[in-house]
């Protein structure tokens, strides 16, 4: 539904995922590195009828955001130090979180400061009970070196409107809304790690078939593994196949319908007719996918740009909720409702 | 000669074996012994794309053809039959009107058992009021979640993706999906749409248990309904390679003076690489549900151009 | 390595604009939009219902007026999932409860209201701590989910 809100004390572009950078444990290491080591160290375990098994519900639990931040320019690792102290105060807003603390505490802005840019709600409603993990690297995005997203100038356009209207407007119809607060969907390419809720993936495996259940708005992905060949048809999630890579299952994904005439929330994540993805999931030990991202669309970006994301595994008996979220959107009718009194129509 | 009566026996033994190996398609209503091939770790494989072909979504019980499912209903009736002139019939309500024969309802034989369904008066009379108010109530116009066990009679396909301790009932109709708890049923928090599904093996037979419901959903377009205190039995049994046979026990004690029972074949979409595909329709439904409340009014715009 | 005060660490980081709680927030969608930042409220009424809905819970409160009327109150909550996943249910809020809900009035002037800070009318805090995730590291005692 929504970005990730930023509750910033700091002026940071809440365009963008732009989760802080805080101090991991000293022991923590590139995570290519320790992904090499690891490889070869954890055997898969296997489905019964012998794939690699991926299957649980994973979340992104870190703290890397998706761009290198404009002050980190030319900076790809944090060192050790940093990432401690990060880790440190991570541990402790975690720890405050859950004895309800509120404000400042807990890192959000004074409510005096700012009573509803970042406190719209007691910070009860979105703590996970577990704490965020540092990495030393400073942005998901590997490619381009310089960690950004490589926009179009039209697309850096769009990305500036979006972030300025948010919130703001105009509300005058219900196409005005992002697509998330539609109640449609936030778009495949973040599916993976990003979520207003939290981002869950449930993958279910079944013979020829990765399934991937996403919390928000109830998207699924039913990903065949069978040697089909692509399907014709355009949809907002494009149509996807996949295929076995020793352990890495390596999706393919194109056939996206234009959906570029949405207001979108992130308009990196936007599906075009010329948008295609390819993914890489690995799992590198019990909790860890390590989950790989190219997308390539000429319609948003001067060229194709790719993330490395870890992926953490939740508990066994960590459930996918119900998404009702069109069928209780009262927020819609509030919205438009409240333009309209604004403007004096009512 | 009784050579000869031998080889005749043979060939008839040898022909009798044949028929039966031949297997016998399963006739309607007919218990046949068909054991479904299992999966890699020797449970019923019942994964695949399947869809019901059925009048169910439209009215669960037998009905004849109808020309609306929002109707205008004919006028009471006065006079004996030729006395006067003739009288409309049940015509199409004026929204639905230019739809024609497209939006006419078919007959159906019904798939409850014993045909009816078991009200308490009052809900009864709220059935009926459903019905007349079709279009307006109905939550499939809305593109809401459909419920169990609407979901598997809609007419979209589904998928059945098995896993080791999870099954899922993927629905094409607003995206809609199930799990299935295998072991660990846990409980739901909350009520929902969908409910919340616990399932076992009996025999070849997939039986889900389903709670946890909210009332916000219909049986069909008949306005057959239910409360928060709905239960539902499924069972869905492997009959053939392409069928299963779907059975729903409908239990709610707020509404229905004891349990009842549907049932329905499955079909299995066997044509090749078949999948079920995007039905995003809440944005069929934006207009009809906020085209009027806020500022602009997208589609008035739209025809005036 | 020089120890540094946590507060004045924080106030580096803060100001080298680091110091950002990324929250998932479901909340600040059409915020502006749909309730009004010069308009604060403060309510204290009883649970009537609620609706444990996603992305936005939604209770319906019953408000007693001055003049002793009862105002029927929607207030808008975060999402739930969080509480479900650390345990909390639909029960940990019932019909009854007695609340005090602080946050800003609807721009439509209806009875309506978002709930950005909600508490028992006692003062004691809601879903407080968590009821267990499994996680390792789990306080001992906490159901295991």
């Amino acid at each position: 539904m929504k970005r990730v809100s930023v509750l910033c004390l700091g002026a940071l572009a809440p365009a963008m995922l732009l989760v802080w950078l805080l101090p991991a444990s000293p022991a923590a290491q590139d995570p290519a590195t320790a992904k090499a080591e690891t490889a070869n160290a954890w055997t898969p375990s296997r489905t019964p009828w012998g794939d690699p098994d991926l299957q649980g519900v994973w979340r992104y639990e870190a703290t890397m955001p998706l761009e290198r931040p404009k002050n980190l320019a030319g900076k790809t690792l944090l060192t050790d130090e940093e990432v401690a102290q990060r880790d440190a105060v991570e541990r402790e807003q975690e720890a405050k979180r859950l004895a309800g603390e509120e404000g400042t505490a807990v890192g959000r802005q004074s409510v005096a400061d700012s009573p509803i840019r970042g406190n719209e709600y007691n910070s009860f409603w979105q703590d996970h009970g577990r704490p965020r993990k540092v990495y030393n690297r400073t942005s998901l995005i590997v490619e381009p070196p310089d960690g950004r997203l490589p926009f179009t100038p039209d697309a850096q356009k769009a990305e500036a409107r979006s972030a300025a209207r948010y919130g703001v407007g105009p509300y005058e119809s219900y196409l005005d809304p992002d697509t998330g607060e539609r109640c449609l969907t936030d778009g495949v390419t973040a599916l993976m790690w990003q979520g207003p809720n939290g981002g869950h993936n449930r993958i279910v495996q079944s013979p020829g078939y990765v399934t991937i259940l996403h919390e928000e708005y109830r998207d699924r992905r039913i990903i065949p593994v069978d040697g089909r060949p692509h399907g014709s048809i355009r949809q907002w999630f494009g149509d996807a196949v996949a295929r076995w890579d020793r352990n890495t299952l390596v999706v393919d994904t194109i056939n996206f319908a234009d959906k570029t005439n949405y207001e979108w929330a992130n308009v990196w994540t936007r599906p075009s007719e010329t948008l295609h993805l390819v993914e890489r999931f690995t799992r590198s030990d019990a909790e860890t996918i390590d989950y790989e991202i190219t997308v390539e669309d000429p319609t948003t970006f001067t060229k194709p740009w790719k993330a490395v994301i870890p992926i953490t595994r939740l508990p066994d008996k960590t459930e996918i909720y119900e998404y009702a979220c069109h069928e209780g959107n009262y927020a819609m009718a509030n919205l438009l409702s409240g333009a309209r009194a604004e403007r004096g129509g009512r | 000669m009784r050579n000869g009566l031998l080889v005749v026996a043979a060939v008839v033994v040898v022909a009798g074996i044949a028929v039966a190996r031949l297997g016998v398609t399963p006739a309607a209503g007919r218990a046949e012994a068909y054991t479904a091939p299992r999966t890699a770790d020797g449970k019923p494989d019942l994964n695949g794309v399947w869809q019901a072909f059925s009048t169910a979504n439209y009215d669960l019980q037998a009905h004849p053809a109808r020309a609306a499912m929002a109707l205008r209903p004919a006028p009471t009736r006065t006079e004996p039959g030729g006395l006067g002139r003739a009288t409309p019939a049940d015509l199409p309500a004026a929204p639905v009107r230019a739809l024609g024969a497209v939006g006419g309802v078919p007959a159906g034989p019904g798939v409850v058992e014993g045909n009816e369904i078991p009200y308490q008066s009052w809900a009864a009379a709220r059935k009926k009021e459903n019905f007349d108010d079709w279009l307006t109530r109905d939550p499939e116009i809305k593109c809401y979640l459909p419920g169990v066990p609407r979901a598997t009679y809609m007419p979209y396909p589904f998928q059945i993706l098995e896993s080791t301790n999870t099954i899922l009932i993927a629905y094409e109709f607003a995206g809609a999906t199930r799990t299935i708890h295998m072991e660990d049923a846990g409980s739901s928090p909350s009520d929902t749409w969908m409910g919340w599904s616990r399932g076992h093996w009996e025999g070849d037979t997939l039986v889900v248990d389903v709670t946890s419901f909210n009332d916000q959903t219909w049986f069909d377009r008949a306005g057959n309904f239910h409360s928060d205190a709905l239960h539902v039995v499924e069972r869905y049994t492997p009959v053939s390679p392409y069928h299963l046979m779907y059975e729903a026990t409908i239990e709610d004690p707020k509404v229905f003076t004891r349990p009842w029972k549907i049932s329905l074949p499955l079909y299995r979409r066997y044509e090749k690489d078949a999948a079920i595909l995007e039905y995003k329709c809440v944005e069929f439904v934006e207009e009809l549900l906020y085209g009027q409340v806020g500022i602009r009014d997208p589609g008035a715009e739209q025809t005036h151009k | 390595m020089k120890t540094t005060p946590m507060r004045t660490l924080a106030g580096v980081l803060a100001g080298a604009g680091l110091l950002c709680v990324a929250a998932s927030a479901a909340a600040h969608h059409a915020f502006a939009a749909e309730f009004d930042a010069k308009k604060p409220l403060k309510l204290r009424g009883t649970v009537a219902r609620m609706e444990w809905i996603n992305p936005h819970t939604w209770i319906h409160l019953d408000v007693k007026t001055a003049g002793g009327k009862v105002e029927r109150w929607m207030i808008e909550g975060g999402p739930p999932n969080a509480l479900y996943r650390r345990g909390f249910t639909k029960d940990s809020l019932p019909v009854g409860a007695e609340i005090v809900v602080e946050g800003f009035r609807s721009k439509d002037g209806s009875l309506r209201g978002n709930g950005r800070d909600i508490t028992f009318a006692d003062g004691r805090k809601l879903f407080l701590g968590s009821s267990g995730t499994g996680a390792p590291g789990e306080k001992p005692g906490a159901p295991a989910r």
